[in-house]
């Protein structure tokens, strides 16, 4: 579904290299994190999926990028958003309607669906966001988290394969961010859109996706199954990523032998660890 | 953060109008408003807007913008007052001040006018979303969608400015910085440079919403792009019929 190949990219006007020789694939259906401390190239890693890079950000590209089969260097970022949709930290800027059926029509009339579509696509959308029941709501009375699931909706509608989130929750208190997770774990598995997410939120994180990234000075420096990832706790140190206390404590008891599964994703698998570690000490 | 610019949904028989006939009717009252030289009729004109506001559901937001806006002209209102030195003199004050009739009456008209004029806008913002507005403006007019965009949204950045505006204003405050200084050069030279991060913070904020509204086909959009029809009824017709009458009225009395 996503395939980068050896992608290295400056930006113009900045020598330093943001991406140096990344390379990434992520299979239809993957729901994929990507972590990293500020300027590791995390959103910069998001625009060559998006091709925002290099066709909207003028730098130095080379490398290869293929979405859903098709080459970024030759399409148009508007013709891959029929097959990525994309959606940016600041949630306001993106909403363009009043009220939030306008903002989920406002793609679908642009990329002129047939009419007696519309109605259909607009349900499916809101639907698929959790919000069927703001409809008819004033978007500027709705809370950060109910915005950021309106901006979901609105790329929804346009039906993306693939979806690309850069920090959507980096607004919202955690209680809002989990429900947007909800949200993309619902888009995720039943409706089978490959998601791609960066987000600071690193323990919340882990208990939605399947895929870790970890970006450090413009490096892919891990990728793969969330618990292979965290098991390289000095590589996420360097890349200053804070690794949950509960992944460290099940390296230790490891250590010990005294538990030998991977290290917890969530409470319930951490209660489990707990208990067998327990029980193995006994 | 809710502003008085913010649309309200609702089914009255307001909000069915025609966009176009919405926009039309606060040009008009707006004008009138300043066409006219009779007192009498700028407050008709506000109280209008009153009963607009009433059959949308929208009185209390009304009032309190009103009062609003009351407050503000007090302050103009008397500022005013002393500048006029033509007239009859009604009321001879100390330091050569005095008011005149010539000067209440202007004084007067000049504050109406600034009241009922701004309340026309605000109401037809309140009650016509924003993207039946820049439709119906496509539709109806033929201008160029982009432009009944931009239109849009510039309005609906004028919150967003606000919002920005007071972030970065409570975090200088957090820094002790004293804006609720009552001197008003000093807070004058406290709110300037901080025109400088808000510009750069909301470049940033349009620049993404630009990206995002290309992604989203923006730039394939075309005057049929629209889903919704607007249709052109009875209710339109009277509405524009009492708008001409009170701009006819404006000129002749
Ligand atoms: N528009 C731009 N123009 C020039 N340089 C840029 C631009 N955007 C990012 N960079 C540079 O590219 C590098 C990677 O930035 P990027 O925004 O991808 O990092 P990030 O991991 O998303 O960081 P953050 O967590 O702060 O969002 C940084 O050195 C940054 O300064
Ligand atoms: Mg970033």
């Amino acid at each position: 579904m996503i395939k980068i190949k050896d992608v290295s990219f400056s930006y113009e006007g900045n020598p330093k290299n943001a991406l140096t020789n990344v390379t990434l694939e992520a299979a239809r259906g993957d729901f994929l994190g990507i972590i990293g401390q500020s300027g590791a190239g995390k959103s910069t890693l998001t625009r060559v999926i998006n091709g925002l890079v290099p066709h909207y950000y003028d730098g130095v590209f080379s490398g290869d990028a293929a979405v859903g089969g098709r080459a970024t260097l030759e399409s148009s970022p508007e013709e891959l958003a029929r097959s990525v949709g994309s959606l940016f930290q600041d949630i306001e800027g993106q909403l363009f309607a009043s009220v939030v059926d306008d903002e989920v029509l406002f793609g679908l009339e642009n990329f002129g669906v047939p009419r007696d579509e519309i109605e259909s696509r607009v349900e499916y959308a809101l639907a698929a966001a959790g919000i069927s029941d703001l409809r008819t709501r004033a978007i500027s009375t709705l809370s950060g988290g109910q915005k950021q699931k309106v901006a979901i909706a609105a790329i929804t509608a346009l039906k993306p394969e693939i979806m690309v989130l850069d920090e959507p929750t980096g607004e919202l208190d955690p209680q809002s961010s989990r429900r947007v997770f909800e949200t993309l774990r619902e888009l995720n598995e039943k409706h089978g859109v490959t998601i791609v997410v960066v987000e600071q939120k690193i323990m919340m994180l882990c208990e939605f996706v399947s895929r870790l990234a970890v970006m450090n000075g413009g490096r892919l420096i891990l990728e793969g199954p969330v618990a292979s990832v965290l098991k390289n706790a000095e590589k996420l140190e360097d890349a200053g990523v804070n690794i949950p206390r509960v992944t460290t404590l099940a390296l230790r008891l490891r250590e010990h032998g005294l538990y030998d599964g991977e290290p917890p994703a969530n409470i319930p698998e951490a209660a489990r660890m707990m208990r067998t570690a327990v029980h193995a000490s006994l | 953060m809710k502003s008085f610019l913010d649309y309200v949904p609702g089914d009255s028989a307001l909000h069915r109008l025609n966009p176009l006939t919405k926009l039309a009717l606060a040009f008009g009252l707006c004008t009138s408003c300043f066409l006219t030289r009779n007192h009498a009729l700028v407050v008709g004109v506000m109280l209008l807007n009153l009963f607009q506001a009433a059959i949308a559901g929208v009185l209390d937001r009304s009032l309190k913008m009103l009062s609003a806006l009351v407050k503000l002209s007090v302050v103009l209102f008397l500022a005013q007052l002393f500048f006029v030195r033509e007239g009859r003199i009604l009321l001879a004050l100390p330091f050569g001040l005095y008011i005149t009739d010539a000067g209440l009456s202007f004084s007067l008209l000049f504050v109406l006018r600034l009241v009922a004029a701004t309340m026309p806008l605000a109401m037809m913002l309140s009650i016509t979303r924003m993207s039946d507005i820049s439709n119906a403006l496509v539709r109806g007019t033929g201008i160029p969608y982009k432009y009944a965009f931009v239109l849009t949204t510039a309005i609906r950045l004028i919150p967003l400015f606000a919002d920005e505006m007071a972030e970065i204003m409570e975090a200088q405050i957090a820094r002790g910085v004293e804006f609720d200084t009552k001197n008003f050069f000093k807070k004058l030279r406290l709110i300037l440079p901080l025109c400088v991060p808000l510009l750069i913070s909301s470049v940033r904020k349009i620049e993404d919403g630009a990206i995002s509204a290309e992604l989203r086909g923006f730039n394939l959009r075309n005057r049929n792009s629209g889903y919704k029809r607007y249709p052109f009824g009875v209710g339109d017709a009277a509405v524009l019929a009492l708008c001409a009458l009170v701009m006819a009225a404006s000129v002749m009395i």
